[in-house]
């Protein structure tokens, strides 16, 4: 009889993502028709494009990799029942602050630079995050709009470095100057641009997963997520899982800078991060903070994203189609009516 | 000398700039009125802005561009208030989608009426009407603050007055704020808190419908997430304001004004513009850290 | 036919498996003043929001003044004349007595407009009707909770309300307020109005009503004329017939003192009588107290502060003779509290983690080597616990999914097998069979044997005299009885619970 119940709950929660994922296609392949003159053709393509030769195949999966780490980073805190909404600014800050440590160490080793690029981006993005987690335990100041506002701001702040002190003269991209080359991380999948940065994403899923599930820290974090009340009445320390899940979350969202700076741009173009935050959260939503289902979350946000760019170059469409997939699952994806409509069918049935 | 020349554009400007951020907050004062975060101020504002100005090409008359720019964008508010109030979705989630959904829509229907995804320039738009009182104009202040300016302008100072009547002087508006303050004692009387939730979602469509309008409108151009930000910096200003009509005026005020300077700041003073960008935000989140830490004192004290 | 009738009324609330009213009969005359008495958890509030459209019954009748009627929501009870006022004040504090009194039916000028005017000018005339003195343009956030009740009271008059329900009145308010109250309640009889009230004070009872109904889990124990009844009588209703329980409690003497309050004072904002006042209370080690008490009388609260969980105004605790006074609940199990809440479905579980999850909240670092869990050694406890205290339930699956029976076994086992030196009970056998709640007062008594200081805090007396070695009476805050549980009864408990015993006020 549990395990029925505990089935059941799977059984409505895969059914209600299929409806949505249905819902959104449905829509999509409708809009595919009224636009565009050779529809067939479009939804061939943004159906399966990213499959059609591995240029498109890696770089689709090269674009998943920030956001496994911002869907994780979304995750973690969602998990503690905290919601970082700053996900945009800490990503950019973690890229600058690769950027300028591999700036800063032009003659460092390959392995050391890369590491304290790495390092101080999760601690620029934890810092970033942790304080909205720290204004939120001391005054109970709402983390949502905290995070949110001081993302906002730090955006525009970086710009500001980007285009100025930071920018690179000989370039005519607003950026700062290219990091030395041997801080790139290997591509394993030319011509694509896939690089070995992936595999870390992978192992970073693993690990938070393994964090949340199996330490003692993570049981501890959940708790606090599911019943505050509970965990201080068992005896845990809340006020530290107000914070700590907030810096977890900025750390990864300046990981995910980090990584996309060493791997994709190599230099921190202004604006490079634009959209990895506010997706994050879309793929924690679609993965239902389960670490290891963010993998499958972020690629297929992914996939959307390398159809959709696959119809604008085969076809007569453009790129902006994802965004419309991708906002209808947004749209119905925490719709608790549909789930509780499929539960209620359920129960009809049997 | 020289600056009392320049503070004449600029106070004139300020007023210019500040009408989207009014219109905008007016209408998402309605939703946080009615309890509700409504943070798809920005994607309802980008739908008026396009629609609005696609309806005035085609039509070729101001009047239905404008018309029928708010009524998409008031349909895209009911989508987004009824899947949020009916088949119960995370309003703040559902905001993000409708910010996702206008920013992609617009630039899919661009593309596919203009061929163009980049800023796309509509000639021979019918000039808008401007309120010119030659004698008034020269009076300095006065005349910058009210005279010479085009219809939007005038129409967000009537939509103002509007809000302000609804919010304080109508049974309607009593209902909309109980609805926020405590939805329960409005359930008690009977009365259906959902309605009022979704009357203030669809009266932020249509504000934010204007709003657009107002951006495309004076510019005879439609770029590609060409609100970069404003619908934030309306929640902003609703915060900033205190949440009731006279203090979003004076905080878009504040704004308009801020932006204004640093237009012309830019010329002359050495102050980033990004850094004066940024600072509503830092003043924001400062205000609302001491707020929280008030609250947190106050309850102690006891 | 009376005025009201309602017949066989049944309510499960299907979540919890509560069955809140059983068929449930109640009838009430036009023109009177009827309490409704009851212990807590007996189905009177829900009885009263089924009668005001808030909730739908399962099963049974509503006959009001001849006619059988349907109430499907409070629009259609304010439309046949019945108005409530809830034990929360459904009222919007930054509105004016006025703007909250008219809300939902207000005056309209120019079919657009709120007429401020007109409502006012109605409102003030319904103030003077009844021969109130409040100023309609006050907003409410301001006004004592005395006059929030009357707002309450003016918003039912003012829909024309013919039967009155007001449930738990008084559970807020001051001695005078509740003396205005009662002379509100007897000018509303004299004009016509039928009053039902809720309320678990009997003074209360003896002093405004004509008849009462006793109901008492679920179920109606007696209706009386209340001239025809002493409040000895109806605390003996409330609290029924006693239950034989199979226990031996040994003969002990007890330890060193373990938990000490002295002088603890809990204080509100707002509020002139303090929660607890001046509270002196030890706890020997081999010793378990028994605390009883009405709800709202402080037993909720002492609950609290002994835990940790809240900070005392005054007065200072001590735990085996170091000063506690200020120590969160994290530092006192962090020294060896254990303690079952009353409130098991938010505070002693959580619903959505598994049941293995909750059993291990208060010691998960006895199943960690260097942070990593051992998922083996959470099982094994928890495959340990299940068999033990005959859990009925998949320890994988949350623990929601379970009765609220074996919820409360699940927390009874994880708090009982800590051993603790001081314990802390609030209601163990809630929601417990006969059975499994002898099995559990066992389990309490051999950890008196082992040398445990208990703090039993219950509303079951039964319970209080199987298993106290001393009874502690809470009345208004304060300790109203310390007894030695030898030669005393449930009636006497009874009496000091409601006051008609002890150095207080009785009448």
């Amino acid at each position: 009889m549990g395990l029925k119940k505990k089935n059941s709950e799977l059984f409505v929660n895969t059914i209600g993502l299929l409806i949505t994922l249905g819902i959104a296609f449905f829509l999509v392949i409708i809009l595919i028709f009224i636009l565009s003159d050779e529809p067939g053709k479009t939804i061939y393509y943004f159906l399966i494009g990213p499959f059609i030769n591995k240029y498109y195949f890696g770089n689709m999966l090269n674009s998943a990799i920030p956001l496994i780490f911002t869907g994780l980073g979304i995750a973690v805190a969602f998990r503690a029942s905290m919601f970082n909404l700053g996900g945009e600014g800490q990503v950019y800050a973690g890229g600058l602050a690769a950027t300028v440590i591999c700036l800063a160490l032009p003659s460092a080793g390959a392995l050391v630079g890369i590491f304290l690029a790495v390092l101080s981006a999760i601690l620029v993005g934890g810092v970033i995050g942790g304080l909205s987690g720290f204004f939120k335990m001391k005054w109970d100041t709402d983390e949502l709009i905290s995070s949110f506002l001081f993302s906002a701001a730090l955006i525009l702040i970086i710009n500001y470095f980007i285009t100025g002190i930071l920018n690179d003269p000989n370039s005519n991209l607003l950026t700062t100057p290219l990091i030395s080359d041997k801080y790139f991380f290997l591509y394993i999948f030319p011509p694509s641009r896939l690089d070995i940065s992936i595999i870390f994403a992978l192992l970073t899923a693993i690990l938070v997963f393994f964090f949340m599930f199996y330490s003692k820290w993570g049981y501890e974090m959940r708790m606090c997520g599911l019943n505050r009340e509970f965990s201080r009445y068992g005896g845990i320390n809340t006020a530290k899982y107000i914070v700590i899940p907030m810096f977890l979350s900025g750390g990864l969202h300046g990981l995910a800078g980090s990584i996309s700076i060493l791997g994709t741009y190599h230099m921190c173009l202004k604006g490079f991060s634009g959209g990895m935050g506010w997706n994050g959260i879309a793929v924690a939503l679609i993965a239902r903070n389960n670490p290891l289902a963010v993998i499958p979350a972020a690629i297929f946000f992914a996939y959307l994203e390398a159809g959709a760019k696959a119809a604008m170059l085969h076809s007569d469409i453009t790129f902006e189609i994802a965004a419309v997939v991708q906002s209808t699952i947004f749209y119905l994806i925490t719709a608790q009516a549909l789930y509780n409509f499929v539960r209620y069918r359920k129960r009809v049935e049997v | 000398m020289n600056t009392f020349e320049s503070s004449i554009p600029l106070i004139h400007n300020s007023v210019n700039i500040m009408t989207p951020f009014l219109l905008a907050a007016m209408g998402g004062l309605f939703t946080e009125l009615s309890g509700m975060l409504n943070i798809a101020l920005e994607g309802l504002m980008l739908f008026g802005a396009f629609f609005s100005v696609v309806f005035a090409y085609y039509t070729g008359s101001l009047f239905f561009g404008v018309l029928l720019g708010i009524t998409v964008t008031m349909a895209l508010s009911l989508v987004f208030g009824s899947i949020t109030l009916y088949l119960k979705a995370n309003v703040f989630i559902t905001g993000l989608a409708t910010n996702l959904f206008a920013s992609g829509f617009t630039v899919v229907l661009a593309f596919h009426l203009f061929g163009n995804k980049g800023v796309i320039l509509f000639q021979d738009l019918p000039e808008l009407p401007k309120l010119t009182i030659p004698l008034l104009q020269k009076l300095p202040f006065i005349g910058d603050l009210f005279i010479n300016h085009n219809i939007f302008v005038y129409l967000s100072w009537l939509v103002v007055i509007a809000a302000y009547l609804v919010i304080y002087k109508t049974p309607f508006g009593m209902h909309v704020r109980g609805t926020g303050l405590n939805a329960r004692a409005i359930k008690s009387l009977g009365l259906n808190p959902r309605k009022y939730q979704l009357s203030a979602i669809l009266i932020s469509g249509f504000t934010c419908g204007l709003a657009g309008a107002v951006l495309t409108l004076n510019l005879g151009a439609f770029i590609p997430n060409m609100t970069s930000g404003r619908g934030w910096i309306a929640l902003v200003v609703i915060y900033l304001g205190n949440r009731t009509p006279l203090g979003v005026l004076i905080a878009s005020f504040i704004f308009g004004f801020a932006e204004s300077f640093s237009n012309y700041a830019q010329g002359s003073i050495n102050i980033p513009a990004d850094f004066i960008l940024a600072f509503p935000y830092l003043i924001t989140v400062a205000a609302l850290i001491l707020h929280s830490m008030w609250k947190h004192y106050r309850v102690e004290a006891r | 036919m009376s005025y009201l009738e309602m017949r066989g009324i049944i309510r499960l609330y299907k979540e919890s498996g509560v069955l809140a009213n059983d068929k449930v009969d109640l009838s009430v005359e036009k023109n009177e003043i009827h309490a409704i008495v009851g212990e807590n958890g007996a189905g009177k509030s829900t009885l009263m929001k089924i009668l005001h459209g808030l909730e739908r019954p399962d099963q049974g009748t509503i006959t009001f003044r001849g006619r059988e009627v349907s109430i499907a929501n409070p629009l259609d009870a304010d439309r046949l004349g019945i108005g409530m006022v809830h034990q929360h004040f459904q009222l919007i504090p930054q509105f004016t007595i006025c703007e909250n009194i008219v809300l939902g039916i207000e005056p309209k000028k120019y079919s657009i407009f709120f007429d401020r005017e007109k409502a006012r000018g109605r409102v003030m005339g319904i103030i003077k009707e009844y021969g109130f003195k409040i100023e309609p343009g006050l907003t409410v956030s301001q006004l004592t909770f005395g006059q929030m009740q009357l707002v309450e009271i003016l918003k039912m008059l003012y829909r024309q309300a013919d039967l009155l329900i007001l449930d738990e009145p008084t559970s807020v308010l001051t001695e005078q307020e509740i003396k205005k109250l009662f002379t509100t309640l007897r000018n509303l009889k004299k004009i016509g109005k039928t009053v039902i009230i809720i309320t678990h004070k009997l003074n209360e009872v003896k002093e405004i009503s004509d008849r009462v109904t006793v109901m008492r889990k679920g179920k109606v124990a007696a209706v009386k004329k209340t001239a025809e009844v002493d409040r000895k009588e109806l605390s003996r209703l409330m609290v029924g017939k006693s239950v034989l329980y199979d226990i031996e409690r040994a003969e002990l003497t007890r330890g060193l003192p373990v938990l000490e309050l002295k002088e603890v004072t809990l204080r509100q904002k707002n509020q002139d009588m303090p929660l607890l006042d001046k509270l002196n209370l030890t706890v020997h080690a081999s010793e378990i107290v028994g605390v009883a008490g009405v709800g709202g009388n402080g037993l909720a609260e002492l609950e609290d502060v002994v835990t940790g969980l809240r900070r005392i105004s005054s007065g200072e605790i001590y735990y085996n003779n170091n000063r506690i006074t200020n120590s969160t609940i994290h530092e006192l199990r962090e020294q060896g509290l254990c303690y079952v809440p009353a409130d098991r479905l938010y505070r002693g579980s959580s619903l959505r983690s598994s049941v293995k999850e909750n059993m291990i909240i208060t010691n998960s670092r006895n199943f960690q080597k260097a942070g990593i869990m051992s998922q083996k050694r959470v099982q094994d406890f928890a495959d340990t616990l299940t068999a033990k205290y005959s859990i009925d339930g998949d320890t994988a699956l949350p623990i929601g999914y379970l009765s609220g029976g074996n919820i409360q076994k699940v927390i009874l086992a994880r708090e009982l097998e800590a051993k603790a030196d001081f314990i802390v009970f609030s209601e163990p056998a809630w929601g417990l069979d006969i059975a499994s709640s002898e099995f559990v007062y066992k389990k309490i008594l051999q950890l008196r044997e082992q040398g445990s200081a208990i703090l039993l805090i219950s509303s079951d007396l039964q319970e209080i005299l199987t298993l106290a070695d001393r009874v502690v009476v809470m009345y208004k805050g304060r300790i109203a009885a310390d007894l030695a549980n030898r030669e005393i009864t449930k009636e006497i408990i009874g009496e000091y619970m409601h006051g008609i015993r002890g150095d207080f006020e009785v009448k």
